[in-house]
């Protein structure tokens, strides 16, 4: 953070963004009521990563990732082109945290984690592993090499999905 | 009045967060017996998707004093340091020698705490005096989590009705030294909405 001037990796997947995980190269985000986003193609070993931040556009800019809604059919069609077709994707979620104890304003982590599980349902998306809510942040790595979605919550043993 | 470094990028709030920080800097002074000081280095309008690459977070481990802002001036005032820095600020206060143990004592979450609420009673009320609209902090929070998380956190009330958010930075030295500590102040979009209003009438008086 600042004060020490660092520049984030180049896998690292920041807010509103996704990003393909290569094979030599896993994805990562930090997430807090963001939700993080896998979908992944077994056959192919290919899968994406998205950092979403809000449940729907309502009309809004911004880019595919930040939302629920835009982010989905997003990686669909992305992952489409790369041959990962939909009838073998599977899904993978994480974060969706209540920051602050119970003093946050906002009840945006559930919304954003109930926005996801809609959105995969009507996809007929099979969601595989979901680590989500409490109150801490996660540290959250996929790897398209093996499909592992690792999740990391401050004190706390690592978690794979 | 003291004016903000020509470096720093001109914002509308400019004047006011800087303003607040000088109370700040003025109290944390007398706190650490004038060896800790602090000055605005930000203050940023930016994208929500462009905030990481921004403020270059990573995923480090921060412990952190959040103040939730209550009421509908709301916002978060957030006091982050390293864990280092957190262990070497609650080691001076309390006199001590910085522990080895990985835990932290009540007696140094407490140091820390009082640090936070310092801070930002001098910047907070310094700001209701300019604007003119009430903030009420929280009891301070002790957290210890990936300083991305929080942040990301704070800046969702403004994120569900903006496209871009509102962070302001500042930045400590110690005898002249950078410390890796950071407060962050995030206005919630009404507390914005109001410290933009007022920033469009002159100040009433100045400060040296």
């Amino acid at each position: 953070m600042a004060g020490s001037v660092k520049t984030p990796s180049k896998s690292m997947v920041g807010m509103g963004q996704i990003d393909f995980a290569h094979p030599s190269e896993p994805v990562r985000a930090v997430l807090g009521s963001c939700v993080g986003l896998v979908l992944y193609h077994p056959p192919s070993s290919r899968g994406m990563l998205a950092h979403i931040v809000l449940p729907e556009a309502a009309g809004r800019q911004g880019p595919p990732g930040k939302f629920a809604d835009t982010a989905l059919p997003y990686m669909l069609e992305e992952l489409q082109k790369v041959g990962a077709y939909k009838s073998c994707l599977i899904a993978k979620i994480a974060g969706g945290g209540q920051m602050f104890g119970g003093q946050g304003p906002l009840q945006i982590g559930k919304q954003n984690v109930a926005a996801v599980e809609g959105l995969l349902q009507a996809q007929r998306i099979t969601l595989v592993g979901s680590h989500v809510g409490g109150q801490q942040g996660r540290r959250v790595q996929f790897d398209a090499t093996t499909g592992e979605y690792h999740v990391e919550v401050a004190g706390k043993e690592k978690v794979i999905l | 009045m003291n004016t903000p470094a020509d470096s720093l990028v001109r914002h509308p709030l400019t004047r006011f967060f800087h303003e607040a920080t000088l109370s700040a800097a003025q109290a944390m002074r007398q706190w650490t017996s004038g060896s800790v000081s602090l000055a605005l280095e930000e203050v940023s309008e930016i994208p929500l998707e462009s905030v990481s690459q921004e403020f270059a977070l990573d995923d480090e481990l921060l412990t952190m004093i959040v103040h939730t802002l209550d009421g509908p001036m709301g916002g978060q005032f957030i006091l982050a340091f390293d864990e280092q820095n957190g262990r070497s600020l609650a080691a001076c206060l309390t006199g001590k020698s910085v522990p080895t143990d990985s835990e932290w004592t009540d007696v140094e979450r407490s140091a820390l705490q009082e640090t936070g609420n310092i801070l930002s009673c001098a910047y907070l009320n310094t700001l209701t005096e300019l604007v003119g609209e009430e903030m009420v902090p929280s009891p301070p929070y002790f957290v210890q989590d990936f300083g991305a998380s929080v942040l990301q956190q704070a800046l969702m009330a403004q994120a569900m009705v903006r496209d871009d958010v509102l962070v302001c930075r500042t930045r400590f030295n110690r005898d002249g030294q950078d410390l890796n500590w950071n407060v962050f102040f995030v206005p919630s979009d009404p507390l914005r909405q109001a410290l933009l209003t007022a920033a469009e009438e002159p100040l009433e008086e100045t400060r040296d």
